[in-house]
């Protein structure tokens, strides 16, 4: 799906966060010795979302390009919303990495293709990349660990 | 992408506000229409005489109160205000495009917009402040007072019901005068959930009135002779030839603004990827229904290769506008406000063809209505090229999705088709070349001036200016120039012996 408005585009920001604190919330379920980790990022995820719209609604102004502000082609960034049934705390962290690189390059695409109609979005979009790229090498950790 | 949900449900009995309570009218009633799908949302009253009347006197009485009440304290009840409106954000944008067709983008810019002004408001207490003089004379001091006059009218127009009554009535209750408001009828219902909100911020009966309403209303606040100043927004006969005389008429202050055909000069030097999107948010957002919407593009220079670029840029782009329900988040434009609108583009058009336009793409029929509603106020981007500056679709305004391209060598030639106009609301540039852009924005006789910038709308802290045919008045709306416009400065020169 083709996504062009700033409205649509922060809605499906608000459901990668969704989906993936869902998927962190099923991790630490069946990977006891990744709860915390999982937890944490779920509910780091509620906070990205809250800066997100805080930074739309907050420029958001009738002036702005807010209908052609971007062209965001959904199908790139979904992912499962939740580890492989079966699968083993490697293949999780694994599957948890490729999602967190897939929402990292959405954010990134993003920020990209709007900062120069409204900044603010963008900044905050590249905020969320900065802390999800921090994850990434959080999860590369354990795996080595694992 | 879903739907979002309706906030309106059913049929809404708009009621006026008047002192503080919600009075049933005695005026007929009107049907409030969605544009999108011809449903009825709303009934609203076509207020009598004496319904104004009524108004203005809550007025007149809560004013004696109100103009005592310390401008600290007048302040906080807008800060209860901004801060109702910024819960109820969501929801008052949604009613926006419920009763105007505009997408939910565009409603939520609105809303952010509206509040801004109420933001602004709320430093009444510094931004009230007079000036002294100590000794202008041995023992004699001089200082001035701003002070409130007493009622104001506010009249409000179709195109951004829940904004532009905003861009006064915050100012006028700051600086301790009292408001009736008198939205457009065909779009009542944002004004009534701001009063809904005014008055769960606890505002003191008569500060904050609304009555809906058609000329009985206007002719009402018009001849009264305890409302001190009017504020209009509105099409360019009634702000220049009803609301701007009979104001002068019966002495009282008046900000009338009227419509606009705007110019957005296309320099071959600019960003095409940034201008763009900027040129269709300019000519297509709110389908084209703002007093600062570009209305004609002019490309200079005889670089046939750039002009080609832009044509195809501007059209591909325009042909992908996702056109339906506002409440659809992936909808670009919506519906323009109802049909006898709609019927009005499509005359300019045709005017446009028979004066010589050719139509590179036909809004009349190329387009389609995501959802499958019925085509009853919708249109599709229209462009036409070989437009001449003399043409009714230059001269005149369309007030819809159309952009007309006037091509011209030289940029002085461009400067002189947007002089020659005779309106003056807003006129635009978009150039990579800092010396062009600073030749444009020091010659153009234009009230709001963009570079590289499509709608050159006014942050809530600046005037929101206009000249000519499209405002008609001295001081203009929002900030400062309101703060001065609600007021009068009192100069005292003390000597105590």
């Amino acid at each position: 799906m083709q996504l062009n408005t700033s409205a649509s585009v922060i809605s499906f920001a608000r459901q990668l966060e969704e989906d993936s604190a869902a998927f962190y919330q099923k991790m630490a379920e069946r990977y006891p010795k990744a709860a915390e980790t999982s937890l944490a990022f779920s509910k780091g995820n509620g906070k990205y979302t809250e800066m997100i719209q805080r930074a739309y609604y907050g420029v958001i102004t009738d002036a702005i390009e807010g209908c052609f502000a971007f062209s965001v082609e959904t199908s790139k960034y979904t992912f499962v919303k939740e580890p492989a049934k079966q699968s083993s705390y490697s293949d999780a962290l694994n599957q948890a990495i490729d999602m967190e690189r897939k929402i990292i390059s959405f954010y990134t695409d993003a920020a990209e293709q709007s900062k120069a109609l409204m900044a603010d979005v963008p900044r905050t979009f590249l905020i969320v990349v900065r802390k999800r790229k921090d994850r990434e090498d959080t999860l590369k950790a354990l795996l080595e660990e694992a | 992408m879903a739907i979002l949900e309706e906030p309106i449900r059913g049929i809404v009995e708009v009621k006026n506000y008047i002192d503080g309570e919600w009075v049933e009218s005695k005026g007929e009633l009107e049907d409030v229409v969605n544009p999108v799908n011809g449903a009825v949302i709303g009934r609203v009253p076509i207020s009598t005489k004496e319904e104004i009347d009524a108004a203005v006197e809550a007025a007149k009485v809560a004013f004696s109160d109100w103009r005592r009440t310390p401008p600290v304290a007048r302040s906080r009840f807008l800060f209860r205000l901004k801060e109702l409106l910024e819960a109820n954000f969501e929801e008052l944008s949604r009613v926006q495009t419920q009763e105007h067709g505009k997408t939910i983008d565009e409603s939520r810019g609105e809303t952010r917009r509206g509040i801004e002004n109420v933001e602004v408001a709320c430093g009444i207490p510094t931004l009230m402040q007079g000036y002294n003089s100590e000794d202008i004379a041995s023992g004699i001091d001089e200082y001035l007072v701003p002070t409130p006059l007493g009622v104001f009218g506010i009249i409000g127009p179709f195109n951004f019901p829940f904004m532009i009554p905003l861009w006064s009535a915050p100012y006028a209750v700051a600086t301790g005068n009292c408001v009736v408001i008198k939205p457009s009828s065909e779009v009542p219902l944002s004004q009534m959930k701001i009063a809904e909100l005014v008055d769960e911020a606890g505002f003191p009966p008569g500060v904050w009135n609304v009555v809906n309403g058609g000329r009985t209303v206007v002719n009402g606040m018009l001849d009264h002779p305890d409302i001190e100043g009017i504020t209009f927004v509105g099409s360019t006969p009634t702000a220049r030839d009803v609301i701007y005389p009979r104001c002068g008429a019966t002495g009282k202050r008046v900000i009338a603004q009227g419509g606009a055909s705007n110019f957005m000069v296309i320099m071959p030097d600019c960003n095409l990827r940034a201008t763009i999107p900027a040129l269709m948010t300019s000519f297509f957002g709110n389908a084209g229904q703002r007093c600062l919407a570009g209305q004609n593009a002019i490309v200079v220079g005889d670089d046939d290769r750039f002009y080609k670029e832009f044509i195809n840029g501007v059209t591909d782009t325009a042909k992908k506008i996702i056109i339906g329900n506002g409440l659809d988040e992936e909808v670009q434009m919506g519906p323009v406000r109802d049909a006898e609108k709609k019927k009005k583009i499509l005359s300019y058009i045709s005017s446009g063809i028979e004066q010589g336009a050719r139509v590179r793409l036909d809004g009349r029929s190329e387009f389609k209505i995501k959802g499958g509603y019925p085509d009853t106020c919708f249109l599709g981007p229209t462009i036409m090229e070989y437009v001449k500056p003399e043409m009714r679709i230059v001269t005149e305004e369309i007030f819809g999705p159309t952009m007309g391209i006037i091509r011209v060598k030289t940029l002085d030639e461009a400067i002189k088709i947007c002089d020659q106009n005779p309106f003056h609301n807003a006129d635009a540039i978009f150039t990579s070349n800092g010396r062009t852009a600073r030749e444009f924005k020091y010659r153009v006789k234009s009230g709001n001036v963009g570079v590289n910038v499509g709608i050159v709308a006014p942050m809530a802290f600046f005037p929101f200016s206009g000249m000519r045919d499209s405002f008609f008045g001295i001081l203009h709306t929002q900030g400062k120039e309101a703060i001065r416009f609600f007021t009068e400065s009192k100069v005292v020169i003390e000597r105590w012996p």
